[in-house]
């Protein structure tokens, strides 16, 4: 599904990746992990097109097609998603309508009918249920006001109607207390399926526990140090990253 | 005010026109005043920004009757509670005040000669404005608000006023608003027109003690319009006066909003100006803490494209044992086009010193990181643009109470930021 070779990448002329080579399939769930700093959640922004990182080098497929080849809201409708960090609010905008507005953008693009607002209306609300909302945030504005884990909710939702081939989800962990954690973790367990593929990028191993990953990797410096099973996770929760880091230098991690 | 010529006879032409009856010592005041005046110019610091030689160079006169359709502008909240002019004039069968509860006056200025005596007599204490001084020479009719001791009126109170020029005109609104002691207030007040005119509209307002006004005033100037607008409240002992300016008609406007708050009071003085082509919109705000603890907000949001301008200057006065005063100030400006100008102005004169002021001013373009946002939703750069202009739009237009009124708003910031195709309103 998605294949990156040796790529590189600058944020206002440094290097912040520094060759990655990963590959995703289909029905796999992949975790990235790493100290603050490493370069992990640039990965994520690299693939779903910030403006504001220059790609320096390298190749990134996503589904056979060149990924670089596409603008940023191309990517989303082919089927990339990524669940931001810090999702930005947008006043004015009902947080509904900004679903259906999404929702018939990729629906168009994959030639399927568009919902109108009725219709949408029963569709979201079998979504909601799924990342327990209260029915309340579909009126108010995008993300206005809203706390640091109802943001959070709100991404998976929006994963949840677009239904990606491959989400990415940076950090979807922090400012989530631990019930809200297991929640949208079990929902997006239940949207994963054998055509589609997950990347996670955490800090903590934490998350790991409710959404288990197949593949682990270790990113510090701008590369991918050590790549494992999951139990990798539980070795870094025990050990934190100081031994991969320093085994890296030793040149054995690998 | 200097008397720099600048070629222009328009107070000239205007004051040597027939002087409208009553208020015969306001008007001769005003009148007094403008003797020698002329137009200011560019070299006035007040003024700096904003050249009026356009205006000049045109031949206003004052306005005759005229009537006009007032179907599309009818709001259903307030079908029974409007008053209606067209062209200056009071236009009776095109008003409706059935519904205004007993012991409110809402009426025509022209048949409500007791409020002469309250006319005039909100004063902040400086010259007055030459618009304002014109105004206060030539106004042919108005609204005179007046609400008794106590009472809360349920329903909102509609304002008018409609100017139709086929040749150049000039239009004068005047409004007296006076709510008593403990009274609560909505108002709506509506400006709107076709052709080119000068509309010079002049609002008092006067607070008794506790008494809440509600004040949402919409400007919808034709495009070749010019609208100088004078507002002048003076807010009692922990009453609270709170206004929203929404300018997106006229080539060019300026707005003159001044507040003084008694103690404890609470003012608001809110903004938004939509601006596209060579218009220039400019407020000169100002707020007056003249007494302890009193509170004010102040939120003045443009959104500039093309080769428009927006002008702020937002002065907050705190006088010398007003302590307690909590004075915040935000001017917040979207530019959307290179040639797009805004000037924005704090200017704070603080004379007492338990106080909180605070102020902030930022001019800038749509934040990439919220348009990576929606273009990682699938939204094409378009439409993530024109969908975060309209919430940076809406984010004030959702705090107006009247429903019809916020609708229609919406609706016009839609179209005007070509979001209305992606039909996303909150």
């Amino acid at each position: 599904m998605l294949s990156i070779k040796n790529l590189t990448a600058s944020i206002n002329g440094t290097p912040v990746l520094k060759g990655i080579d990963l590959d995703i399939k289909a029905g796999e769930i992949h975790a990235i992990m790493g100290p603050n700093g490493s370069g992990k959640s640039t990965l994520g922004k690299v693939l779903a097109g910030h403006p504001a990182y220059e790609v320096t080098g390298g190749e990134v497929l996503f589904e056979g097609r060149d990924l670089f080849s596409l603008a940023a809201d191309e990517r989303a409708r082919a089927g990339l998603f990524m669940g931001f960090q810090h999702p930005i609010e947008v006043p004015g905008v009902s947080n509904s309508s900004f679903l259906r507005l999404a929702y018939n953008k990729k629906a168009e693009a994959e030639g399927r009918d568009e919902l109108d607002p009725l219709e949408f209306d029963d569709f979201i609300h079998e979504k909601i249920k799924l990342v327990a909302m209260r029915e309340e945030f579909l009126d108010r504005s995008l993300n206005e006001g809203f706390s640091g884990g109802e943001k959070k909710r709100n991404e998976i939702l929006q994963m949840a109607v677009l239904e990606p081939k491959l989400a990415i989800l940076d950090e979807l962990d922090s400012g989530l207390d631990i019930d809200a954690l297991r929640v949208l973790g079990d929902a997006v367990n239940r949207l994963q399926r054998a055509d589609r593929a997950l990347l996670i990028i955490t800090h903590f191993p934490r998350i790991l526990e409710t959404i288990q990953p197949h593949h682990v990797h270790v990113l510090s410096g701008g590369r991918i140090l050590k790549s494992a099973g999951k139990e990798l996770a539980l070795e870094l929760e025990e050990r934190g990253y100081d031994w991969v880091l320093e085994a890296s230098a030793a040149g054995g991690a690998r | 005010m200097t008397s720099m010529v600048v070629g222009s006879n328009l107070l000239v032409d205007l004051l040597s026109g027939p002087r409208p009856a009553e208020w015969a010592s306001l008007r001769e005041a005003a009148e007094g005043r403008l003797e020698g005046r002329d137009l200011p110019t560019t070299k006035d610091e007040a003024w700096k920004y904003t050249d009026l030689k356009a205006l000049a160079a045109i031949p206003f006169v004052a306005a005759p009757r005229a009537t006009v359709d007032i179907s599309a502008y009818l709001l259903p909240e307030m079908v029974g509670t409007r008053q209606v002019f067209v062209n200056g004039h009071h236009a009776p069968h095109a008003s409706c005040a059935s519904a205004v509860p007993a012991g409110v006056r809402f009426l025509p200025l022209s048949t409500a000669s007791e409020a002469c005596h309250a006319l005039g007599t909100v004063k902040n204490g400086v010259t007055p404005e030459l618009f304002e001084d014109l105004n206060s020479a030539r106004f042919e009719d108005g609204a005179v608000i007046l609400v008794p001791k106590n009472l809360k009126v349920a329903l909102p109170l509609h304002l008018l006023f409609l100017t139709k020029a086929d040749t150049p005109i000039a239009v004068f609104p005047r409004v007296l608003v006076v709510l008593e002691p403990g009274a609560e207030l909505e108002l709506v007040e509506e400006h709107h027109g076709e052709g080119t005119y000068l509309s010079c509209p002049v609002v008092e307002v006067r607070l008794g003690e506790g008494a809440i006004l509600r004040h949402e005033r919409v400007q919808r100037e034709s495009p070749e319009a010019f609208h100088l607008g004078t507002l002048k409240a003076e807010v009692g002992r922990h009453g609270q006066y709170h206004s929203r300016t929404l300018s997106f008609g006229a080539r060019f406007s300026r707005q003159h909003p001044w507040v003084r708050l008694a103690e404890g009071a609470e003012g608001t003085l809110d903004g938004l100006a939509l601006l596209d082509d060579q218009q220039v919109a400019d407020t000169h705000s100002f707020m007056h803490h003249a007494e302890p603890n009193a509170v004010s907000h102040q939120l003045h949001k443009c959104i500039v494209d093309g080769k428009a301008r927006a002008i702020f200057n937002g002065q907050v006065r705190v006088a010398p044992g007003a302590q307690g005063t909590d004075a915040k100030q935000q001017s917040r400006n979207l530019l959307l086009s290179e040639t797009a100008r805004v000037d924005t102005k704090p200017q704070l004169e603080i004379y007492a010193d338990d106080v909180k002021c605070s102020h902030g001013a930022a001019v800038g373009q749509l934040d990439p990181e919220e348009l990576f946002y929606l273009e990682s939703r699938g939204l094409n750069a378009d439409d993530a643009r024109n969908l975060l202009t309209y919430g940076f739009a809406a984010d004030v237009l959702q705090r107006v109470p009247v429903a019809s009124v916020r609708r229609a708003l919406r609706q016009l910031v839609m179209a005007r930021t070509q979001a209305a195709s992606l039909g996303v309103l909150a």
